[in-house]
């Protein structure tokens, strides 16, 4: 893998997409559910229609930041480390060196497996940091490539 | 084969004891049950069996065993649990003594490996011999001496140390030695900030205390309303000082800490005496610590941050070193501790906040108290003049933040840090081995004006400790992560 900034892969949108359409349905249903609180124990109206309205603003605002989200994630793997970078408002960059990687979980969700992507999370002996979304075979050719850096880090200290 | 023994029966008394501890608010449920007869002979049924047949047969279970290689101990009940700990990943042994144990020649051990699992040390032995953990000491010694692994410490799941059975080592040399005086421990205890929780709990009863009573003793006395006032105050804050000043020099009585090899060994304590026995290349970073009263007397404490819970009852969960020494000598008397801190006080130029931007930590500080201070002066306002004193401490917080904050590169391998937090100074000793992670935050306002956040994670405990100096120059932020980048 060379040591260039890469993007995470195009379909990871399509993830965020769908996931904002589900904080939608979760949030409708919250709002019915305060609804029949004011139908039948008259709780005040004004829940009911703040509700309604987080129910219509936070997919908006969900959804319309997935480009720039998608823009300014970016992760980098070279010989001696991994990088990790994200947000341009609140831009955050942070460095694991391999060697003090202790270990590497892949995981996926229904939707990410769908899209045969999946989750990255690197872990040190103190903070875990993560990778939103990998190609199943990048994430997996990283996963190795970390290890076997890892050990030969191992190796080189001893 | 050396055959598993059995803890001493007085350590069943120490099983007792933490029941009770733990399950004491039983007595106060049966007390409520005292008009029905049947409930109340069950629960007392209930209580014994918890806090006399659990611990007992706790007790009688649990058996240790130490060989050359390994302490191994077994316990449980229903579940057989056989923990194997080999020296090598031991991280620190704590011995606990209590001064009714001293006699009888026992104390209670603890023994710890910097497994992820936390709040649980791996062994805990209540009352056995001090010859054990001495006998543990010397195949420690042992183990460390010869295991020629790495230096990565931190907690490496995947290392393969194996340790011979090796002869124990004779006796090993104290190479550095301090004892706390008296002058310099009082010193210590009075500018304790431990008051100030003490001091929250004594508010929360007082305001406790019925309405009737109150307003009975100001009717009485309006005329010394204000007298009464201040007095109680005075008096709160008195109390609050008193129990702080006596928990810190009861639990740093004689305090004294040693370098025996490479195991760096405190003991302290006045009714229990706690000992830590701590190996050098365990430490994860060293910290220099120093409130805003201690710094008026001149004096810092020491602290070095292991990756084990053996010292959470310490200043902020951290192993304490040195607990408090003159300013002027402090450079002078930890080196010979641990070797690779400098021997002069440090230039920590390097990294700073800029005087034009201090602004940002006095804005930062006075925007977290605003808040609360508003709404409390809105509900209360004839208290609004103690509120706008929140307001000037906040200002002068936010000032002493940006004073303080400083750092640099001490040697090729390794970083200091200054931080400024809640009235105290913290200067951390960080080898670049031992740092997990750096990470720089900007916001897109910062860039304009070129001023970025810069946090520095190491491990502490089982958690991590993420350091933050916050508004550095871009440029000099970067410049530490370009290091840790190149350096690692």
């Amino acid at each position: 893998m060379s040591s260039e900034n890469h993007h995470l892969p195009n379909r990871i949108k399509l993830i965020w997409g769908i996931s904002a359409v589900g904080s939608f349905a979760a949030l409708v249903v919250i709002t019915g559910l305060i609804w029949l609180t004011y139908r039948y124990w008259s709780w005040p109206f004004w829940l009911v229609s703040t509700f309604a309205a987080i129910t219509i603003i936070e997919p908006i605002i969900e959804g319309s930041l997935i480009p720039y989200r998608y823009r300014f994630t970016r992760y980098q793997i070279s010989a001696v480390a991994v990088e990790m970078q994200s947000g341009f408002i609140f831009k955050k960059r942070v460095a694991i060196p391999i060697a003090r990687v202790q270990n590497v979980t892949l995981n996926a969700g229904p939707l990410l497996q769908w899209q045969k992507l999946t989750k990255v999370s690197i872990a040190t002996a103190s903070t875990d940091h993560g990778i939103e979304g990998l190609e199943l075979d990048e994430a997996e050719a990283l996963r190795d490539q970390i290890m076997r850096l890892a050990r030969e880090a191992r190796h080189d200290q001893a | 084969m050396i055959k598993p023994k059995r803890t001493h029966p007085l350590g069943l008394l120490l099983h007792i004891a933490n029941s009770i501890k733990e399950y004491w608010f039983l007595f106060i449920l049966v007390l409520t049950l005292y008009n029905q007869p049947l409930w109340f002979a069950l629960s007392w049924a209930g209580i014994v069996l918890v806090i006399i047949i659990w611990p007992a047969t706790r007790w009688a279970t649990l058996s240790y065993r130490v060989t050359p290689t390994a302490v191994e101990v077994n316990s449980g009940v229903f579940v057989r649990h056989h923990e194997h700990i080999p020296y090598s990943r031991i991280q620190t042994v704590q011995r606990k003594q209590w001064f009714f144990l001293a006699p009888f020649k026992l104390e209670e051990l603890y023994i710890e490996t910097a497994s992820h699992d936390d709040n649980k040390p791996e062994a805990r032995l209540a009352a056995v011999p001090t010859t054990l953990a001495d006998t543990i000491d010397g195949y420690r010694l042992g183990a460390t001496a010869a295991a020629t692994t790495d230096s990565t410490a931190a907690t490496a799941t995947s290392e393969t140390a194996e340790t011979d059975p090796l002869p124990l080592p004779a006796t090993t040399p104290v190479t550095a030695h301090y004892r706390i005086n008296n002058r310099t421990l009082l010193k210590f205890a009075v500018t304790s900030t431990g008051f100030i929780p003490l001091l929250l709990i004594l508010l929360a009863i007082y305001n406790k205390v019925p309405r009737s009573w109150t307003d009975s003793l100001i009717a009485d006395a309006t005329h010394l309303a204000l007298v009464v006032l201040i007095g109680g105050a005075v008096a709160v804050v008195a109390i609050a000082w008193v129990g702080a000043f006596l928990w810190t020099y009861i639990r740093y009585f004689h305090f004294d800490v040693a370098l025996q090899g490479d195991q760096l060994k405190t003991a302290k304590g006045l009714f229990q005496r706690n000992t830590i026995t701590a190996p050098l290349k365990r430490i994860q970073a060293i910290r220099v610590k120093q409130n805003v009263f201690r710094q008026w007397l001149h004096i810092q404490t020491v602290q070095v941050l292991l990756a084990s819970k053996a010292a959470s009852k310490d200043d902020d969960d951290d192993l304490v070193i040195l607990p408090a020494v003159p300013q002027s000598q402090l450079y002078d008397v930890a080196p010979p501790f641990v070797d690779w801190l400098p021997d002069h006080t440090p230039d920590l130029s390097d990294l700073n906040v800029a005087d034009r931007r201090q602004w940002y930590l006095i804005r930062n500080a006075l925007l977290i108290v605003i808040a609360p201070v508003a709404l409390a002066s809105f509900l209360l306002p004839h208290w609004m003049w103690a509120f706008a004193l929140i307001l000037v401490i906040a200002f002068f917080q936010g000032r002493f933040a940006a004073h303080q904050t400083g750092g640099g590169l001490i040697t090729p391998r390794m970083l200091a840090l200054q931080t400024g937090h809640m009235w105290t100074k913290e200067t951390y000793y960080l080898p670049v081995d031992m740092i997990q992670s750096v990470r720089l935050n900007q916001s897109i306002w910062m860039k304009r004006t070129g001023l970025m956040h810069l946090i520095v994670n190491v491990r502490h405990g089982n958690k991590n400790q993420a350091i933050e100096l916050r508004y550095l120059k871009s440029t000099q932020a970067q410049r530490v992560y370009d290091w840790y980048l190149q350096t690692v």
